[in-house]
């Protein structure tokens, strides 16, 4: 009864004053409207291809039966799915680059945190220095990236062996990057991401590092705190947030790295190198068995899914406990 | 506490100012290396000893770079980037006005798709976005391609803008109304203008991802002269006559790198701010 009657008058008390949202309150299908282009589009462009692919991936399509013999292309279950997955290399290439993609976040949020905390203790010129060369850094296009570095590493004339040489490494004349993927790619295309990564990384930490009141800083130096402590026990956990959202993105990003791998092994990654992006490409697109392609598409999503969810679940379940 | 206070404090600066000027020498070593590659002579890429200084200036590597398909790949790039963002501008200029000024049901799962759609790598959708295109004929196509980009700009444009409006107070465009605008002079003599820099820092970094993006370019764009800049720079560096002509593909890269590297350290204080505050608010 109460409630029948309370309805109305709530109702007149939230009516008039058209507090809400500026520019554009009524006309309840304007917002509608205003989404529908970007709906549109990437209903076409985004959700419309994901369906195919989820398609294709139950399909046996290859290049040969797409234009050669289109009448033995059918739907064909799961078979495409248990032929990839009982394939000993698609097992090997998502460990590799799960232990790989670990390996430079790793490495690329722990270089970026001790430079970041570098940046607060160092005079100003320094530090603008410092950030102008991050800069420039950020700026490179990935393709250029790769592209440079696999001059850097060349085993002819490249630079690297000569510095090395030059400081006491007498043997890495000459030395082969490449030759072993697994020192190609753990150490040469590593560094490659990492540079490319810390950038980003350091200026949003170092950004956080400046947010962190330094009364709390000082307080815990009071009380008898080392740095490392004040380092620990003050600044990391007001960073925490910070740190979960660009280790989720550094995970996002490296887990998918393409463009450096293409050109540093210019275009034609051998199979050591291939983590899941190289590998969704060549079986996809350089071999053209479409459908394979789209089972590893498909594992590839759900991979990253399921880590990133599996992350962000740890994180809160952290958040929880403190 | 005494102890630290004591402490030498500026031979401790001092001593972290010279770490961070390796780390810096560290890092802007590839980039130097790049630019001194192009001006160096052939006879000094096979010295014995690479030298760190060109023993005489040299730039005939940016004219062997240019060889007959650099103009027309890097022409395509421009029209290909301008044309997907500014439609990607448009469009995701009107669904930013919608989630950020506009209450309606299904807002909050639209704003997480748009963050969740950010997520799926370009490389699975481009399995199923070839057959979709060669169906419309669109495969080696300029407008294919600038379609194609549309699936990544417009996400981030949304995203990005989204967090512009929501700091423009709602209070002055109110203010308009009550001085008697309608809610679309509002919107163009007050909201546009304040979201002008919002505007351009936004497109300009879609412009710089489309520009930068490779593994679409190269499957959707057809022969050496429909390829853009990236898709040539890679095609360049693994030719016969190119492979090992390492100041050619550093001058390549450099003018294909130039506008993004020009633009993007004018724009990037915009950039971080409007990055990690997007990525706060979730």
């Amino acid at each position: 009864m109460s409630v029948i009657q309370n309805r109305p008058s709530q109702r007149e008390v939230q009516s008039p004053p058209p507090k809400r949202r500026g520019v554009t309150v009524r006309g309840k299908s304007l917002p509608y409207l205003f989404l529908v282009p970007s709906v549109v589009v990437l209903a076409t462009m985004m959700g419309y291809p994901l369906v195919r692919m989820v398609l294709l991936a139950f399909q046996n399509m290859n290049n040969y039966r797409k234009f050669v013999n289109p009448s033995l292309v059918s739907y064909v279950g799961f078979q495409t799915f248990s032929s990839i997955l009982s394939d000993p290399l698609f097992w090997q290439v998502i460990r590799r680059t799960l232990v790989w993609t670990a390996l430079n976040v790793a490495l690329s949020m722990l270089i970026a945190m001790a430079i970041a905390a570098l940046l607060g203790r160092i005079s100003p010129w320094a530090r603008v220095t410092l950030i102008t060369v991050l800069l420039f850094v950020w700026s490179m296009p990935t393709i250029v990236t790769g592209t440079v570095f696999r001059w850097l590493f060349d085993n002819a004339y490249g630079v690297i062996d000569y510095i090395l040489y030059l400081v006491g490494f007498k043997g890495m004349l000459h030395h082969d990057w490449f030759a072993d993927p697994n020192q190609g790619l753990y150490v040469v295309v590593t560094s490659v991401v990492v540079w490319g990564a810390l950038p980003f990384l350091v200026l949003a930490l170092h950004a956080g590092m400046t947010q962190v009141p330094t009364e709390l800083k000082e307080a815990a130096r009071v009380d008898g705190a080392s740095p490392l402590q004040v380092y620990r026990n003050v600044t990391l956990p007001i960073l925490r947030p910070l740190l979960m959202i660009t280790t989720a993105l550094s995970f996002i990003w490296d887990f998918q790295v393409f463009n450096q791998i293409w050109t540093m092994r210019n275009g034609a990654p051998e199979q050591g190198y291939w983590t899941i992006g190289v590998y969704l490409f060549e079986q996809a697109f350089d071999r053209n068995r479409y459908s394979d392609g789209a089972v590893i598409s498909v594992a590839m999503i759900v991979v990253m899914m399921l880590v990133l969810v599996f992350y962000i679940r740890q994180m809160l379940r952290i958040g929880d406990q403190k | 506490m005494s102890a630290y206070r004591r402490a030498p404090r500026r031979a401790m600066t001092a001593f972290w100012n010279t770490v961070a000027m390796l780390v810096a020498i560290v890092l802007g070593f590839p980039i130097y290396w790049m630019l001194l590659t192009t001006v160096k002579s052939n006879k000094d890429l096979i010295a014995q000893h690479p030298t760190f200084w060109p023993s005489h200036w040299d730039f005939s590597s940016f004219s062997s770079a240019m060889d007959d398909n650099f103009g027309a790949n890097l022409w395509n790039t421009v029209v290909i980037t301008l044309g997907s963002v500014a439609i990607s501008l448009v469009v995701g200029l009107l669904a930013a006005l919608a989630v950020a000024r506009f209450d309606f049901r299904g807002r909050k799962p639209f704003i997480v798709a748009i963050l969740v759609v950010q997520t799926v790598p370009l490389i699975t959708i481009l399995v199923g976005l070839l057959p979709v295109l060669n169906s419309a004929n669109l495969i080696g196509s300029l407008v294919g391609l600038i379609l194609a980009y549309l699936v990544f700009t417009i996400p981030f444009i949304i995203w990005t803008l989204r967090t512009y409006i929501v700091g423009i107070p709602v209070e002055l465009d109110e203010a308009a109304m009550v001085d008697g605008c309608t809610k679309a002079q509002a919107f163009r003599r007050v909201v546009l203008p304040l979201l002008a820099p919002g505007l351009v820092s936004t497109g300009v970094f879609a412009w710089i991802q489309a520009w930068n993006e490779f593994v679409m370019a190269r499957q959707i764009m057809g022969p050496a002269q429909n390829k853009t800049a990236m898709v040539w720079l890679t095609f360049f560096s693994s030719t016969p006559s190119h492979g090992s002509d390492y100041s050619g593909q550093m001058a390549g890269a450099l003018i294909i790198a130039a506008p993004v590297i020009i633009l993007f350290t004018i724009f990037q204080s915009r950039l971080s701010t409007g990055l990690t505050a997007g990525a706060v608010k979730g």
